[in-house]
């Protein structure tokens, strides 16, 4: 058991500093600009990223990737977020749906997903849940059948973050109605302007587009949008899951905006005040938690494996650490929390959604039960 | 980066498991504790296997220190041990003796095992002092709570280097935060087969899932202090390190001594059941170094000035 990084992390992480910071005005946040925005500047940011292998570094080189290690992949999370995450939803394609198709494409999808993905200048959403599809995801009931020619398309998609301003959709449909609930679903890429597939925003308490509606009506899906085997993509959705819970450095970006309110506490005088000494101190120990027990996750994944308690355990200290972070925000702030801009409004988002997005708490907590209580029945 | 016990820290682990399977444990403690005693020969077997002075090997570090005072305390070893295992190593540059009471000018209330030792630590901020048995008075207390304590009326002691008040406190919030680590695990390991046995209303009470959750919030907790502790330990207890592994102690030891006992029902009160042996201890641990209040000033002013 050892704590260092190696050489190599180590000048990884100062030349990623070096550049972010040249590269983006000082309190940059690509969550705080209007989606569109976000979404062009991610693009030519992520061409300059791309230029120096820094957009897909954990990819395998045969697909313009650096090969880079697990322990890379972190520090380029927690560098990105902590400088406002530039890619803005593009960190999605990289983390998992490359990898997916990695994993399971065909060598046509392959050549034309991932150069584009590499490349920057594609956005994804992912169409998982739905109306009556939330945790349990295996219930879904988007119909995909087949008609001899294409995959017919039907049902409706909700809660798709980025959707208006995505190229593609990672969806998820049931290719066969009679199978056991987990047997049955199979993954498909589609195009969001694919003839029949109509995108709703729905206003949210939050970010700028981080919800919308999808609707599926007959969209014709060729054969060669299915991603693996027909009725084959559970496995594929769970073996990368994992990458999406921990491929956001969310302490890192809960941390940054600890910095800020520690800023106005100290400028204010409010380092006399216990209370708020009390609330930024533990505010940012749970971000120091969920740091360390991150690297437990990176290291299986190093070590070959695929993490599951590992990622549950730091995830669920990932929503207390963002919490945490908007309790003592709200303590140094107050009622001056409350306008727009402020520190506390800003990380209000992240601190409620954190429990919900990619899986709620309590699936998480079901989840580690399993493995920590185990076999007592009910 | 690596989690993963390398083969040293792997062969000490396996020592002490063996170690702590024959001279330690609850029955032990239960014993100590009816005597108002504290477990010397072990503390004499560890020192004589090299356990205490792992902190200045080359090899092994203050890592490995801290891994046997966690594990020391999963097994409810009642005896000073982060104390000479790691704050007293850190603190002066003689070899300690063999019981290590550490304690702050200023603060009010007992000190563990200071009537016992045969040295105490005595930090005033950033600086400290050591006095030797017979240049102290130390007058025990009566507590409940897990550990034999008592009082300094006075001390004449001899000032340690400059700054290693700082230092000592700083592995005196590690070793709290490893102390709770281990407590947390093996209360949670206790807490756990206890509900898998107990059945209330034809079902085991570790099958409902209100008490599952609160488990796993206990293990997270507890998994979050025993890794800023060994994380801290390994880069040398710095200021922001050892108080934000304080401050996770605190919430864990916090949590889970309200989970535990309320999970556990009324048996959890007695003190024939084992439960206690571990939890008491966790409110004294909570007010140690100056508690929440204390860790968190240092941290904050470690970190933003
Ligand atoms: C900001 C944000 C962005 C999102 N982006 C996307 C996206 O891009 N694509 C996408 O597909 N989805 C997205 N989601 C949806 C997200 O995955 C779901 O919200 C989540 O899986 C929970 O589903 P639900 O909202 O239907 O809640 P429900 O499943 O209805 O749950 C409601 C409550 O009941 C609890 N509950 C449910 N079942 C159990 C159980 N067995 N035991 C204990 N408690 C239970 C839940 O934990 C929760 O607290 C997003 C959500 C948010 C908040």
């Amino acid at each position: 058991m050892e704590f260092d990084w190696s050489k190599d992390e180590t000048e990884f992480r100062s030349a990623l500093k070096d550049f972010l910071s040249s590269e983006l005005p000082e309190g940059f946040d690509a969550f705080d600009m209007p989606e569109h925005d976000a979404k062009e500047f991610s693009k030519t940011f992520a061409v300059k990223l791309a230029e120096r292998g820094w957009l897909t570094p954990a990819w395998p080189k045969a697909y313009g990737g650096l090969d880079q290690s697990p322990w890379q992949s972190l520090i380029l999370s927690e560098e990105m977020v902590a400088h406002g995450e530039p890619r803005f939803g593009q960190y999605m394609c990289v983390n998992w749906v490359g990898p997916a198709l990695i994993l399971a494409g065909t060598d046509e999808q392959k050549e034309y997903h991932l150069k584009r993905i590499s490349r920057g200048d594609v956005m994804w959403c992912q169409g998982f849940s739905e109306p009556g599809a939330g945790s349990d995801l295996a219930s879904l009931r988007t119909r995909a059948i087949w008609d001899g020619k294409d995959y017919v398309i039907n049902g409706e998609k909700i809660w798709t973050s980025y959707a208006g301003v995505a190229d593609f959709c990672f969806l998820l449909a049931r290719t066969d109605g009679e199978a056991h609930k987990h047997r049955g679903i199979s993954i498909f890429l589609v195009p969001t302007d694919a003839p029949g597939l109509t995108i709703r925003n729905i206003p949210s308490l939050f970010f700028d587009g981080a919800f919308n509606q999808c609707t599926f009506e007959n969209v014709r899906a060729p054969a060669s949008w299915m991603l693996g085997p027909e009725n084959g993509g559970w496995p594929i959705i769970r073996k990368l899951l994992v990458n999406e819970r921990v491929g956001v450095a969310r302490y890192r970006r809960a941390a940054r905006s600890l910095e800020r309110a520690a800023k106005i506490a100290k400028a204010e005088g409010l380092f006399d005040d216990p209370t708020v000494l009390e609330a930024l101190g533990r505010a940012r120990a749970a971000c120091e938690a969920a740091r360390v027990l991150v690297y437990r996750v990176i290291d299986e994944r190093a070590k070959g494996r695929y993490p599951d308690l590992t990622a549950y355990v730091y995830r669920v200290a990932t929503i207390r650490a963002e919490r945490a972070v908007y309790e003592a925000e709200l303590h140094i702030e107050g009622l001056a929390g409350m306008a727009e801009g402020s520190v506390a409004a800003k990380q209000f988002g992240h601190a409620v959604t954190a429990g919900v997005a990619t899986g709620t708490l309590e699936m998480q907590l079901n989840l580690i039960a399993r493995d920590i209580v185990g076999g007592v029945g009910a | 980066m690596d989690m993963e016990l390398n083969e040293t820290q792997r062969a000490i682990e396996d020592s002490c498991t063996r170690l702590f399977a024959r001279k330690a444990g609850p029955s032990r403690a239960r014993l100590l504790r009816a005597e108002g005693g504290f477990d010397r020969p072990l503390l004499e077997e560890m020192q004589s296997a090299g356990f205490l002075d792992l902190f200045d090997d080359a090899e092994t570090g203050p890592l490995a220190a801290a891994l046997v005072t966690e594990w020391a305390s999963t097994a409810a070893a009642l005896a000073p041990i982060g104390q000479r295992a790691l704050i007293a190593p850190a603190a002066m540059s003689d070899i300690p003796p063999l019981v290590v009471a550490v304690g702050e000018k200023g603060r009010k209330g007992p000190v563990r095992y200071a009537a016992e030792a045969d040295l105490l630590i005595l930090l005033d901020g950033d600086d400290a002092q050591a006095v030797r048995k017979g240049d102290f008075v130390a007058e025990p207390v009566d507590s409940k709570f897990g550990y034999p304590m008592a009082r300094i009326a006075s001390a004449k002691g001899t000032a340690l280097a400059a700054g290693s008040g700082r230092t000592a406190r700083n592995w005196w919030r590690v070793a709290i935060a490893a102390e709770v680590a281990g407590i947390g695990r093996a209360a949670l390991d206790l807490t756990i087969r206890y509900l898998k046995d107990r059945v209330q209303f034809d079902r085991p009470i570790a099958s409902y899932q209100a008490i599952q959750h609160r488990l796993v919030d206990c293990h997270v907790s507890t998994d979050a202090v025993q890794w800023a502790a060994r994380e801290a330990a390994y880069h040398r207890a710095p200021d922001e390190l050892a108080a934000s592994a304080a401050i996770a102690a605190e919430e864990t030891a916090y949590r889970l001594f309200y989970e535990m006992h309320q999970l556990t029902g009324a048996i959890g009160f007695t003190r024939e059941y084992d439960l206690h042996l571990w939890t008491m201890r966790l409110q004294t641990l909570r007010q140690e170094a100056g508690g929440i209040n204390s860790h968190a000033h240092d941290l904050v002013h470690a970190r933003w000035g």
